[in-house]
């Protein structure tokens, strides 16, 4: 799931030369766009998604304040309510308030979210500049990324989540050691044809460091394939975390998350098919959010290709 | 009119009327009434009953080996494969004839040697067996059909050692068999039982398959769990592993399972509604819930934090929480002993009744010297009995303003964590949760967690020579009323210095399809006597 | 040619020892003991060090990592800890079953996808171009296991028109074989589809914005002609790319898939394995997945040269 999600955005690959991805040469510079309405108008999905997006935010943030009650408080005896004027959303097996469960999970879903994409950008760039530039380092750490990549991410998070006690904090790492080799292929690729273009022979040629070609000339070149792949990445770590937690092996299950909740009510998805439904209808409509608001930015950010896709 | 009814009326008048056609799986699936399809309680991952000792274990190979004696529903031993025994006067030689006519799922015949080796085995890895090896001075064959077990020192309890459900039973191999290390796996699955085991079939996590040993040949009383003639009324047994609760209810509701080990309970009005149906109890002698506190550490090393424990909790939350609202399902247990058995008591057991008195339990451990330390919980979260435990477990100790370092983990590493001896901060433990079945606590036989000869009991390591005083007690006790009274002192004292917390008795259900016939309420689910039309 | 697939072959060697090594120390420094599981509830401590000893769990990383990779080397995956049984075994066992759910995803996921991205593009800007656009976005943004209980709730429990979970060997026929398989492979190929939708659209823009295209227009060929005969087949390089890169992601999703539908997998064996510490399973499946992901990608790398004779090697 992680991996399809990155791939609608991966640049097409059109020849498998050198099993690097052929990019988008150098990206045209991004001109601020009319301002208010006609942004919108041409880019209803950046409007559409950041604002669902915004609104997760603003729950997640102000979540003790939204008629929620402590949502790890039990309540055996009013076990599996259907949602009613007490219980909003129902109440489950352990009688806690599934509303404010759901409305506390937001919480958990963006951090891991917006935690992945930011790690993983940030560890696969660096990963990425080095192997581009170093070719002593290039062959071992591509081969290990190799090694990671062909280990299903899923597979891969559930392995190092069975190492660890669980936490959030490991979760995160895990899923953004699934994501790195990803993003460090990407940035690889960009590095690689980057230095093929005659400016950056110019610039070595005239005597520039390679750390200053790295931060001048090809850093500003990757953030936009960046900025677009590390919303998919967000996207994606949300549903992986959610995949996790319902295999048993994510959040710690005292902690409220969308995938922990879902995992509870799955024994009685046939009788109580709310406990299920609330959290999926939020995980889904967040992670929507989040690829709208990554094609969006495709879209704006990439116009070469927002074209092809 | 119901949504199933209405969405097929959909379906066969305009909506996809090429689908429609599909034929009814359960009419594909559902017609050999030669094979009955169970889902057990959990995946058979290995098959080596003495070596391992998981329930699943036991439950496949009781249709695959048979036993010397066996319990019955008034759990009092009966002879199987034996056709008699004497006890000499001094009590220390006991000789066992075997039935005539045993033979093994290789055409050879069952002799003595055999059932002597497969007791020798049994003997190094049982809680019985390990005290017999103990007193054991002797145990040979005498000829091929008899063998005898020459002890130190009298052991009243041996026919129930012998029968006892409690996983290891006593299964007889075939001397080769038996003769493997008792703390390695065995390789062949042969044995005199009523099924065959099908190893060619056996896909561990997903399926298992018996067939029937047509060379079996039953008792003539009628059966009664383990005892008894167990008559085997299908060609095939396949067990189909299903870890998802909401799959197995839909797969028997479908029709594509015959027979389903342990339904949760909030799905069984569902299963209820189901006119072929039918649901009921699995096992009369249920399971004990249990806290279990590490005596080495604090601040359960006091025993006032643990009474702590016993005085806030409320067995009805985690009662609940475990079994759902089906009140029949459960009871509280002032006590650690198996209700409805002959020696359940309640001695001693104010402390777990009427109001929980959470103030009087913050002042206990106030008077312990509680001071605020982390207390690490190791909650397994792949067993649902230990993750309704755990949480409600987190709620109580919040409650009481402890600390909570809660280790959400798998039941593997709870495994490994709990043999710990560490302080809790250092890889250590403070408490976890698991379950005892009922048929383990009727008495102290082979209820290993009661035990409290420190280093030697179970995790937790309680040390009480009053405790082990009491449990001597019953196994030298001579009558039904001397074990009664041993029985008392035994709950008392063991609540006193609460050995661990009991969080209360429950009960689970079993469900099959109405064309099954001959189910029975047990500690295990007894294949034999079980018929299906189709 | 040759010579570039042996190259190639041999390139994944390293990247093998690589999984190897890695999935092996990581899975060596896990807290979790299978002596402990396998000796059960009531075992004391004492019989946990036995078992371990027996299981030779006791020795030091090295020795194992070495004795085990000598044994591969001799075509030996070594022993399930638990099952006893050899890890070929288990994984022959398996994989039937997971190579039939992969199958029908694909011939499903790629029947539905590529007409959908096709039509998509021929109408782009219209309706129908919105549709399966939103659509896309959707199978990316809904998890795979709620897919999967939707479907199993609507078409296996309330209209009773397909199993609700098992596996029936294809040895057993056709129909009972395909019908315990369209209700993981729907919920499994959703993602899927919309992959590979989208990418089939984008990549069909842009050839019939193609000069070759308007020609054959010009020359009075009719849409479908143009459309699957002309446009597709040039399309087909990077729509086949995305399939391949999708193998991991297809395996990780089968993991789930195979657990909801209750198929008896390499998935649920991987998750089932990993959860009980069974060393030697986990390592030969490990290897397998990386070893398929890279075959995979080997032979795509081949069908190039087929789908565009433009690329030479």
């Amino acid at each position: 799931m992680s991996a399809a999600s990155d791939i609608a955005t991966a640049p097409l690959p059109q020849a498998p030369v050198a099993g690097a991805p052929e990019l988008p040469d150098v990206i045209a510079p991004v001109k601020p766009h009319g301002r208010g309405m006609s942004f919108c108008l041409r880019h209803p999905t950046i409007v559409i998604g950041g604002g669902i997006l915004a609104v997760m935010i603003l729950i997640g943030v102000f979540a003790p304040y939204l008629g929620t009650v402590d949502p790890t408080a039990l309540a055996p005896s009013k076990r599996t309510r259907e949602p009613s004027a007490l219980f909003w959303f129902g109440s489950d097996m352990l009688g806690r308030d599934i509303y404010s469960r759901v409305l506390f999970g937001t919480r958990v879903s963006l951090l891991v979210g917006f935690s992945v994409a930011l790690l993983a950008s940030v560890i696969g760039l660096a990963i990425g500049l080095v192997a581009g530039f170093l070719r002593a380092a290039d062959g071992v750490v591509m081969r290990i990324m190799d090694g990671l990549m062909s280990i299903p991410p899923i597979l891969l998070a559930i392995a190092l989540m069975a190492l660890t006690r669980g936490s959030i904090g490991n979760v995160i790492t895990a899923i953004t050691i699934a994501e790195v080799p990803r993003v460090s292929r990407l940035v690889r690729g960009v590095v690689l044809s980057l230095r093929e273009q005659p400016f950056i022979d110019g610039a070595v040629a005239a005597g520039t460091r390679v750390p200053m070609i790295i931060l001048r000339h090809v850093v500003p070149n990757t953030l936009a394939p960046l900025t677009v792949q590390a919303t998919y990445i967000c996207a994606s770590a949300m549903i992986t975390e959610a995949i996790l937690s319902f295999l048993g092996v994510g959040t710690p299950p005292i902690i409220p998350s969308w995938g922990n909740i879902m995992a509870e009510g799955r024994a009685l998805w046939q009788v109580k098919f709310y406990i299920v439904l609330f959290p999926a209808i939020f995980l889904s409509l967040t992670v929507l959010a989040v690829n709208l608001l990554g094609d969006g930015l495709r879209d704006a950010l990439d116009p070469r290709l927002a074209k092809k896709l | 009119m119901d949504r199933r009814k209405l969405l097929k009326g959909m379906a066969s008048t305009a909506a996809l009327p090429a689908i429609s056609r599909f034929p009814s799986p359960a009419l594909a699936q559902g017609g050999d009434a030669r094979t009955l399809r169970f889902v057990p309680q959990t995946n058979l991952a290995n098959f080596d009953p003495i070596w391992g000792t998981q329930y699943v274990v036991r439950n496949a190979a009781a249709l695959v080996w048979d036993t010397l004696y066996g319990v019955d529903e008034n759990l009092a031993p009966q002879r199987q494969m034996v056709e008699s025994e004497t006890v000499s006067e001094d009590g220390l030689t006991w000789t066992f004839t075997l039935r005539p006519g045993l033979k093994f799922h290789d055409g050879e015949p069952v002799l003595a040697k055999d059932a002597a080796a497969s007791m020798a085995r049994w003997s190094a890895r049982d809680p019985m067996g390990i005290m017999l090896k103990g007193i054991q001075e002797e145990l040979v064959a005498i000829d091929d059909r008899s063998f005898k077990w020459v002890l130190k020192r009298p052991f009243p309890k041996m026919l129930f050692a012998l029968a006892k459900n409690n996983a290891p039973c006593s299964f007889v191999m075939p001397e080769r068999i038996a003769k493997t290390d008792p703390f390695k796996q065995i390789t062949e699955y042969i044995g005199s039982g009523p099924m065959r085991f099908m190893k060619d079939e056996w896909v561990p996590g997903a399926r298992a398959v018996f067939a029937k040993n047509t060379d079996y040949v039953p008792r003539n009383e009628p059966a009664s769990w383990l005892a008894g003639g167990k008559r085997i009324l299908v060609d095939r047994i396949e067990w189909i592993v299903m870890p998802d609760p909401a799959t197995a209810s839909a797969a028997l509701q479908n029709g594509e399972v015959d027979w389903w080990e342990n339904p949760i309970s909030d799905l069984v009005p569902l299963l209820r509604k189901n006119a072929s149906i039918k649901v009921d109890i699995a096992d009369p002698l249920g399971n004990i819930g249990s806290f279990r506190m590490n005596h080495l550490f604090p601040p359960f090393n006091n025993v006032k934090a643990r009474r702590a424990i016993l005085m806030a909790l409320s067995q009805e939350d985690y009662m609940r929480s475990l079994v759902g609202s089906d009140d029949k399902l459960w009871r509280p247990i002032p006590g650690y002993f198996t209700p409805g058995t002959p020696l359940y008591n309640e001695e001693g057991g104010e402390i777990l009744k009427g109001k929980r008195d959470l103030d009087g339990a913050k002042r206990l451990l106030a008077e312990a010297g509680y001071k605020g330390e982390p207390i690490t919980c190791i909650v397994a979260q792949d067993q649902p009995i230990t993750k309704a435990q755990g949480d409600v477990t987190a709620d109580l100790l919040k409650q009481l303003g402890m600390n909570v370092d809660f280790i959400a983990t798998d039941w593997g590493t709870t495994g490994t964590r709990r043999a710990m001896k560490n302080p809790p901060g250092q890889g250590g433990w403070s408490m976890f949760h698991t379950w005892h079945a009922g048929a383990d606590c009727i008495n102290p036989a082979a209820y290993t967690a009661i035990r409290c000869n420190g280093d030697n009991a179970w995790f937790g390591w309680p040390n009480s020579p009053e405790v082990e005083s009491d449990i001597t007690a019953w196994f030298d006790a001579k009558s039904l009323d001397e074990e009664k009274a041993a029985m008392r002192k035994l709950n008392k004292d063991a609540l006193d210095f609460v050995v661990y917390a009991p969080t209360g008795f429950f009960l689970t259900y079993q469900a099959w399809r109405k064309n099954v016939d001959g189910v029975v309420k047990g500690p295990l689910p007894f294949a034999w006597n079980v018929s299906k039309t189709a | 040619m040759g010579f570039y697939v042996l190259r190639r072959i041999l390139s994944t060697i390293p990247v093998m020892a690589v999984v190897a090594l890695f999935v092996f120390s990581l899975l060596y420094i896990a807290p979790g003991d299978p002596a402990a599981i396998i000796a059960g509830d009531q075992a004391t401590p004492a019989d946990i060090e036995r078992i371990r000893q027996s299981l030779g769990l006791e020795r030091p990383f090295l020795v194992q990592f070495g004795d085990w990779a000598w044994r591969i080397l001799h075509g030996d995956l070594g022993t399930s800890i638990f099952t006893n049984l050899p890890v070929t075994n288990l994984i022959a066992q398996r994989i039937e079953p997971t190579l039939s759910l992969m199958l029908v995803t694909l011939i499903l996921s790629i029947g539905v996808a590529v007409p959908l991205g096709v039509a998509a593009a021929w109408k782009a800007g219209s309706l129908v171009d919105r549709l399966v656009m939103a659509f896309a976005v959707f199978g990316f943004s809904v998890p795979v296991f709620v897919i999967a209980y939707l479907l199993a709730y609507v078409f296996a429990l309330e209209l009773d028109w397909l199993p609700v979970q098992g596996y029936t060997p294809i040895g057993r026929g056709f129909w009972p074989w395909l019908q315990n398989l369209i209700l993981p492979a729907i919920a499994l190929g959703a993602v899927y589809v919309a992959l590979i939708a989208r990418m089939t659209r984008a990549t069909m823009l842009e050839v019939l914005q193609q000069d070759y295209i308007k020609t054959a227009r010009a020359k009075g060929i009719g849409q479908s002609g143009i459309l699957f005969v002309h446009a597709l087949k040039n399309a087909a390089v990077p729509i086949v790319t995305v399939i391949g890169l999708g193998i991991a992601a297809l395996i990780g999703g089968a993991v789930v898939t195979e657990s909801v539908f209750v198929i008896p997998g390499l998935g649920r064996l991987t998750v089932d394995s990993i959860l009980r510490r069974d060393y030697p399973v986990i390592q030969g499946l490990v290897l397998l997945f990386s070893f398929a992901y890279v075959l995979v990608n080997l032979l795509i790398d081949l069908l190039y040269t087929l789908l565009d004779p433009r690329i030479r090697y």
